[in-house]
């Protein structure tokens, strides 16, 4: 019981907590304290922090231009944050902060956005970074046929790497991020430009490393992509964390549940305001009085939308509510309006979620 | 005990270098192609320069003495040093950034050691380029004039190495903050070719009596002029003044020895040290 209530108070603080969560040994092998970066005045990442266990495999997920890959350049070194720090596991079991003295840390592996590389052959090439990085001579020309198998790379190990394709080139990159062994991995968007085969690959390989004990960072816009294999998901939007937590608590606290309705004809204009006004009284009882209703300007479990003439509802997810919902509605628009459809959105729950935190997000002033 | 010690400080070392002696030969067998295209080409000018012309005009004069028939046949290993240093330095520190390749070892191993790498691979070659052409005119000296070959044939080798070293840094410092291969290719070779020759005629012209010891140029002429048999000693040896009607040039021969020499490592020490610290504030 007591070490529970430990693993509670360590869990509030983890961001600043011990290196250990008590009880459980979990062991932090990255943390991101206040990290910061600006573009001039344009703020790409603000204050994010994210605490990483070893094992864990993290899914930073937002939109295009969120910051995703800022955060993992500044990871990589290849950006200076301008404030916050970085701290990594290093050789000794201790978290080390990134500074010039970076070769006691513990082995990365990073896919940096779309990768280039040296006008060489894919097996040139890999065999340069495995003895650059002091991977076992011995190994070495298993380890790469291995990979270059298991990516379906294997008959043009010995082609020149700018003939690629790109989705080759991408496979290349992932190789490459694998090839030491790493205890950390970092990938950003791993899946773009890839066929749908190729990308279930990708998945299959991240189990695979989940499965050695890996620690995995991976980066992507697209949730649906990666939330299966992740245990947590970091949302970033405007360069901030607006959620992180595991897939489980976040679905939990799915703020809303919706329903739609579409009318055939659209309301008049003069009625308009009667109208919802109505609803929401009758509705009132269903509406889901635990969270906020996200629509700013009114405090309303109803929003009209004119143009496509339908509502949408936010109720407390009871299915006999449902049922008593659709009937009000129906006596409501009975004569002139007519429901043509009444349903809940197909979109899967995580992705609303997603939807709605950066639909909530105010949009960022200033550019870029 | 001791043993085990001095064990692990070579596997220290072994480690620290690894990156280095890797980068190295991978940058060797990277250039390996561009280095046979310049080998080629210098030994091509060679014959072209200094063979053929006696070879095959009956009554062409060879120049008296193996040490002039080198001088001349010196001067084109400027251009060939200057091509060659943009070509092989240009990608050195820029590529990796334009091209997103190299750091992606990044954050372990140091950035510095990739470098350090690639610039001394590309050096090896260069300085491979140079020797393949001092042999070719010494076989050729040798064929001419009979052995042994000039002792200043040696010097002036030593010296165009120097050379080669404080240009290719020159071309590093740019590529250091360049965005891409090709322009800092266009830029430097510009830079060393004409500017440097509009800027020393420009001094002339403004301080006619002032030696230009700063020029890359003016110092490079050292290579050839270190054949001379008497080496001048006084600064009145060094220089030819032209009066045409009532224009007056002064034409500097050579620099001195000691100048020369101190202006390549200048030059090699200040463009490697900016280069490093812009390096180091370089985000990709
Ligand atoms: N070097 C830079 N200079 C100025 N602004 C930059 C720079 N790099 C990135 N930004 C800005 O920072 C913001 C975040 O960019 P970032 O590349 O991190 O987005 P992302 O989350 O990786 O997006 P995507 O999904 O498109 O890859 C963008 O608005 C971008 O314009
Ligand atoms: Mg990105």
């Amino acid at each position: 019981m007591e070490t529970d209530k430990l693993n509670r108070i360590a869990e509030e603080k983890s961001s600043i907590g011990p290196i250990e969560k008590v009880g459980t040994g979990l062991k932090t092998v990255m943390r991101l304290e206040n990290l910061t970066k600006k573009f001039g005045s344009f703020i790409a990442v603000n204050n994010i922090n994210i605490e990483v266990y070893e094992g864990e495999t993290i899914g930073l997920v937002g939109p295009n231009g969120a910051g995703k890959t800022t955060t993992i350049k500044m990871i990589a070194k290849l950006l200076r944050p301008t404030s916050g720090k970085i701290l990594v596991l290093n050789k000794a079991g201790k978290l080390q902060a990134l500074n010039g003295n970076d070769k006691d840390l513990v082995r990365f592996g990073f896919l940096i956005d779309q990768p280039f590389f040296y006008d060489m052959t894919a097996y040139q090439i890999l065999r340069y970074f495995a003895r650059s990085q002091n991977y076992q001579k011995e190994k070495i020309n298993s380890r790469i046929d291995e990979l270059l198998k298991l990516f379906k790379l294997f008959k043009w190990k010995h082609e020149k790497v700018n003939t690629f394709s790109k989705g080759m080139r991408q496979k290349m990159g992932i190789i490459q991020s694998i090839l030491v062994d790493p205890q950390i991995i970092i990938l950003d968007e791993p899946q773009t430009g890839l066929d749908p085969k190729a990308r279930i690959e990708i998945r299959a390989t991240i189990r695979e490393l989940q499965k050695l004990g890996k620690t995995i960072f991976v980066a992507s816009h697209m949730l649906h992509e990666i939330s299966e294999v992740c245990d947590k998901i970091a949302l970033i939007n405007n360069g901030k964390i607006v959620a992180f937590d595991t897939i489980e608590n976040l679905e939990k606290n799915l703020k809303e549940k919706e329903l739609h309705c579409q009318l055939l004809y659209p309301i008049p204009h003069k009625d308009l305001e009667s109208t919802i006004d109505r609803i929401n009284q009758k509705l009132e009882h269903y509406a889901n009085h635990n969270i906020e209703v996200p629509t700013p300007e009114h405090n309303h479990s109803v929003k009209y939308n004119p143009e496509e003439q339908n509502f949408t509802i936010y109720y407390d997810g009871k299915r006999e509510s449902r049922g008593e919902i659709l009937e009000i509605l129906m006596s409501e628009f009975k004569s002139n309006n007519k429901i043509i459809s009444f349903s809940q959105p197909k979109t899967s729950k995580l992705e609303q979620i997603y939807l709605e935190m950066i639909l909530e997000d105010q949009p960022r002033d200033g550019g870029g | 005990m001791q043993l085990l010690e001095k064990n692990e400080k070579y596997e220290q070392y072994y480690l620290a270098a690894l990156p280095v002696v890797t980068t190295y030969i991978f940058e060797l067998k990277k250039q390996w192609k561009k280095f046979v295209i310049f080998t080629i080409m210098a030994i091509s000018f060679v014959i072209l320069l200094s063979h053929l012309p006696y070879a095959l005009i009956p009554d062409n004069p060879l120049p008296d003495t193996q040490a002039d028939y080198f001088q001349s046949g010196l001067n084109f290993i400027i251009l060939l040093t200057i091509f060659g240093a943009c070509f092989f330095f240009s990608g050195i520190i820029c590529s990796e950034y334009s091209e997103k390749t190299g750091f992606i070892t990044f954050p372990i191993i140091n950035k510095y050691k990739l470098v350090v790498g690639k610039y001394l691979g590309a050096l090896t070659l260069m300085i491979g380029v140079i020797a393949a052409f001092y042999i070719a005119l010494g076989v050729l000296g040798i064929y001419w004039y009979g052995g042994p070959i000039n002792y200043r044939y040696y010097y002036s080798f030593g010296i165009a190495l120097l050379y080669l070293i404080a240009v290719s840094s020159f071309v590093t410092f740019f590529s250091s903050f360049m965005k891409s291969v090709n322009m800092t290719i266009v830029t430097t070779i510009m830079l060393l070719l004409i500017a440097n020759m509009i800027i020393d005629s420009l001094v002339i012209l403004l301080y006619p009596e002032f030696e230009p010891i700063y020029s890359l140029n003016h110092n490079s002429q050292l290579i050839s002029y270190i054949l001379v048999e008497d080496f001048p000693t006084k600064l009145e040896d060094r220089y030819e003044d032209l009066e045409f009607r009532n224009f007056h040039r002064r034409i500097w021969l050579t620099p001195t020895i000691e100048g020369a020499i101190t202006i390549f490592l200048l030059y090699t020490v200040i463009c490697l040290i900016v280069a490093a610290i812009i390096f180091k504030r370089r985000q990709l």
